[in-house]
């Protein structure tokens, strides 16, 4: 298989609740042009373009059209990609697979929100919307106190069920989880392209309200404007354009039912479970040729819209034990100097431009990776192989991308 | 291309009114196709869905289509455009060495669920062009009609003649879900205008349905079938959104999606060397602007295909023997329904449509207004 | 001359009318539920060749990918396989009174439904309790008619 490396990343100037100074293209193109000026790359030495965001959330169909002119994509080969939450990581595997067909050699992966436009709660809820429906027909009090009425787990949806069920399982107590929140958070105040950045201590995280226990209001992420793209290029490409690149060792992806909140068809899922995340990442680590994520993964970006769910994955993708990542917490490993250093850029738990997301995560290990990170986060140690994780759909949906700073060798 | 890879099989269902829930439709159409090739679900090892949250209502429409194509606990990812370029990434997962099989599903349910018209409403620029109210699907369409005419000197009449072509066609297709076998010019001329110069039976109906395909690697697939169709290129290239500036009488990206398609495949005169097209034309004026770009029939001779018969099934270049979008357009799927009806034509499967002795085919798809986003991929029956 | 850019682009206005679409969702499985509970029974639909047992039921197999239509009775009482504790509404403002709700595996069942949970502490509340569901006095036919779970 042709072997394939991220060679340059753009980022908006900032993720923040609202972009009020520009419209959906112009932001967006910020981020293009920012990819442009950090690789030296022009519009024309790109083969193609993939674009993906989050399908409904601002109310534009199919926005790569809109967008087309912006994007510097006029006369080129063009795809839009949508899977929800992970669009951003379905992207860039998109743009990924465009250069290992064989087919194209660069790549520009974009995504992007801008959740100010949009009404993301109505977005969201347009997930169960006919279903929704079916069960108020058939007498559901959605929000409501009485017998099979309510929605599952209240204001934070089945977050709430997936948190409780990964404490019960992995022993951890609801304390793990502010201090999760702490320290992504004031990751986060070193990174310039987060959103929240704010020191933040597990006290101030215990000062928020519960909105369904076990969760906190502090243990939720923000809504973001944003926009984030990624060049990809074939080898031979990398050696002629790139001064320095993070190779897409490993993707996958997996699925399940959508597990919950769906009463129309029983579910059959535990939200905690994530088999899809077991599937998709043992997919990745075999194309990388990792045989023990536990000792060879250096780092770790995991899509964590909430603070529980950065432990809930390193045990699920098998960067430790069951019941392991709370005690790697509290040993400090997962901080920015640890030995698994998790979420050093604050995860989507800090910065959620829903679309760029999942494609925040690879594009913070390549930039780890390649040591070019901006701001305070930089992990001092060599990294050689790095994991980020996407998650979305209806609580069924993993998406995975391990990066490396060497090209796989040998391998397919 | 860096590995040979064919279409095995493919399966279609279409109505102008769904009476089941689309997941069942699914479900039923992929088990069918299954059971027809004599797999399960677990012999695939990669699925592209192809919809669009606007045309379904859902948000994340894929969720709800994962379980009924099969793909629980599976590999799976989700195109939101037109099915042809789930098709197309579907190719480039085989060609990459990472899949062996692939099943592409795409659907929608324009007659039923939610009008087409709309969904194009919603793709408009929502700080201008949607604030104004002037351009639409139908409205930007007879523009496009308009400036053709203008600059060829074409009649409304070579239009009623494509679109009387294809309902005769339509009538030989069993998924059509609109169609007249002795259809005339002067039966199109009857029909109402909906929109000046666009005429009723001139313009898609709508649509319920879903394609679905199985693809696989080129060792894989004579596995699978005696008749597979190898995919020897494909390409695809968008222009500008705004209608303003293109020059609407042609299309540059269609020119240049097929251009990107034929260098793959070897072709360097494709009105010779292909010998079936199916274009995915909502309006019987799209299908000269579109043939044309393509190198299919000379620029501006809509008048003279029509009058010579060169696209009907017995002519030079046989366009759209299924009908194409105006026996019936399933929003989205439609340019996956287009790679279908190609397969069906080289597996000799067209029954009464059959283009006799058919071995290479072009396939089109189009997104977006007045077709800003072109898709071409050419079909052989012979391999490497 | 260079064109000055505004601090703020101008906001316009625009809706997604979620109104004009017309869903066809499968409600064989979710009718017969209803359809049950009037008797204050719960029925759902179990796979001939894997055995899950689906509540509500689909008309296939996710797992099997046949079409499925055993009806079989399931009991009224289950075991917790989570549970939450709803203390702000969905715009984030305290409630009075806090709601345990928890998703429920009924005996017999494969799947999880959600439920309410009456008459205990929510501090009690436990992953593996076992719950029992209680009826409103005259069943109309409908998801309303639990009134409630309780534990035992």
């Amino acid at each position: 298989m042709r072997n394939v490396g991220i060679i340059g990343v753009g980022y908006t100037p900032v993720f923040v609740s609202k972009r009020k100074d520009v419209n959906i293209p112009e932001m967006i193109s910020e981020a293009v042009d920012a990819a442009f000026r950090n690789t030296k790359l022009t519009p024309d030495d790109i083969d193609a373009i993939t674009f993906g965001n989050m399908q409904t959330f601002e109310g534009v169909n199919m926005p790569h059209l809109w967008a087309a002119d912006h994007m510097r994509a006029l006369d080129k080969p063009y795809m839009r990609i949508a899977t929800g939450g992970t669009t951003g990581m379905s992207t860039l595997h998109s743009a990924y697979y465009h250069v290992a067909s064989g087919l194209h050699d660069v790549v520009m992966a974009i995504t992007w929100e801008k959740q100010s436009e949009g009404d993301s709660q109505v977005g969201l809820s347009g997930i169960v919307m006919p279903e929704a429906m079916v069960m108020v027909q058939h007498g559901m009090d959605l929000f409501g106190g009485k017998g099979m009425g309510a929605m599952g787990g209240g204001s934070t949806g089945a977050a709430a069920y997936q948190a409780m069920s990964y404490l019960h399982h992995s022993g951890a107590d609801p304390e793990h989880i502010d201090k999760m929140a702490a320290l992504e958070r004031s990751n986060a105040a070193l990174n310039p392209y987060a959103h929240l950045r704010k020191k933040t201590t597990v006290a101030d995280i215990q000062a928020t309200p519960f909105v369904s226990w076990p969760l906190r209001f502090g243990h939720t992420c923000p809504t973001s404007d944003g926009a984030t793209v990624a060049i990809v290029a074939s080898e031979e490409m990398v050696e002629k354009l790139a001064d320095s690149v993070a190779w897409i060792n490993g993707v996958g992806c997996a699925t399940s039912d959508p597990a919950t909140v769906n009463f129309i068809e029983g579910q059959i899922t535990d939200p905690a479970e994530q088999e899809p995340a077991r599937m998709a990442s043992s997919k990745a680590y075999a194309m990388a040729g990792i045989k023990d994520p536990s000792k060879e993964i250096d780092m770790a970006e995991m899509y964590n819209g909430f603070a529980h769910q950065s432990l809930m994955w390193l045990e699920k993708l098998g960067l430790c034990k069951e019941g392991e990542a709370h005690k790697m917490l509290d040993a400090g490993a997962l901080n920015i100097d640890g030995e698994l250093p998790t979420n050093a850029s604050g995860g989507v738990f800090s910065t959620n431009a829903i679309g760029a997301s999942a494609m925040n995560r690879p594009t913070e290990c390549a930039l780890q990776i390649m040591r070019k990170i901006e701001g305070g986060h930089q992990i001092p140690k060599k990294i050689k192989n790095a994991v980020s994780h996407g998650w979305g759909g209806m609580f069924q949906y993993v998406t995975v991308t391990v990066l490396g700073d060497e090209p796989r060798h040998g391998q397919g | 291309m860096q590995r040979d890879i064919a279409i095995v099989a493919q399966a279609q269902v279409m109505t102008d009114s769904l009476d089941i829930p689309r997941e069942r439709m699914l479900f039923d159409l992929v088990k069918g196709l299954f059971d027809k090739v004599g797999i399960t679900r677990h012999d695939i090892d990669g699925f592209v869905l192809n919809s669009n949250d606007f045309e379904v209502g859902h948000t994340i429409a894929n969720v709800f289509e994962d379980t009924p194509c099969g793909a629980y606990m599976k590999d799976e990812t989700h195109v939101e455009a037109d099915g042809m370029w789930a098709a197309q990434y579907t190719t480039m997962r085989l060609l990459s060495g990472n899949y062996d099989t692939a099943l592409v599903v795409g659907n929608s349910s324009g007659a039923s669920t939610f009008r087409p018209y709309l969904v194009m409403d919603y793709q408009l620029n929502p700080t201008y062009d949607r604030q104004l109210g002037i351009l639409n699907e139908l409205s930007t369409a007879a523009l496009q009609a308009r400036a053709y005419m203008a600059k060829y000197g074409a009649e409304e009449d070579d239009f009623n003649e494509i679109a009387a072509r294809l309902l005769r066609n339509a009538a030989l297709n069993p998924y059509a879900v609109r169609s007249k076998a002795d259809a005339t010019a002067g039966d199109v001329l009857a029909s109402d205008y909906l929109y000046e110069p666009l005429r009723q039976l001139a313009c898609y109906p709508f649509t319920d349905g879903a394609c679905a395909m199985i693809l696989a690697s080129g060792k894989r697939a004579k596995e699978l079938t005696d008749k597979p169709v190898w995919i020897k290129g494909m390409g695809n290239s968008v222009d500008t959104y705004y209608v303003g500036e293109r020059d609407l009488a042609t299309s540059k990206s269609a020119r240049m999606a097929g251009e990107r398609a034929y260098k793959l495949a070897g072709i360097s005169n494709p009105a010779k060397q292909i010998d079936v097209a199916e274009v995915s034309a909502k309006f019987a004026y799209q299908e000269p602007i579109i043939s044309e770009a393509l190198g299919l029939f000379k620029e501006g001779s809509a008048g003279k295909v029509a009058s010579k018969g060169l696209a009907d099934l017995g002519g030079s270049m046989p366009v759209c023997p299924s009908g194409g979008g105006l026996g019936a357009y399933v929003f989205t799927a439609n340019g996956l329904v287009r790679v279908a009806e190609c397969v069906r034509q080289l597996k000799g499967e067209a029954g009464e449509a059959q283009v006799s002795g058919a071995k290479t085919a072009l396939a089109h798809s189009q997104d977006g207004f007045c077709a800003q986003h072109n898709g071409v991929m050419v079909l052989s029956t012979e391999e490497g | 001359m260079t064109f000055e850019m505004g601090e703020e682009t101008r906001e316009v206005q625009g809706t997604w009318d979620i109104s004009t679409y017309k869903y066809l969702i499968d409600g064989a499985g979710m009718k017969l539920l209803v359809d049950s509970m009037k008797e204050k029974k719960i029925r759902g639909i179990k796979c001939p060749q894997c055995e899950t047992v689906y509540v509500p039921g689909p008309t296939f197999c996710r797992k099997c990918y046949i079409d499925i239509d055993e009806v079989v009775e399931i009991g009224e009482t289950g075991v917790v396989m989570s549970y939450a504790v709803e203390m702000a509404d969905v715009r984030g403002n305290p409630l009075e009174e806090f709601r345990l709700t928890a998703m429920i595996k009924l005996d017999g069942a494969d799947t999880w439904i959600i439920g309410t949970i009456s008459g205990m502490d929510w501090h009690d509340a436990r992953i593996g309790m076992r719950v029992k569901a209680f009826w409103v006095d005259e069943p109309v036919g409908s998801l309303a008619d639990i009134d409630r779970f309780e534990a035992i």
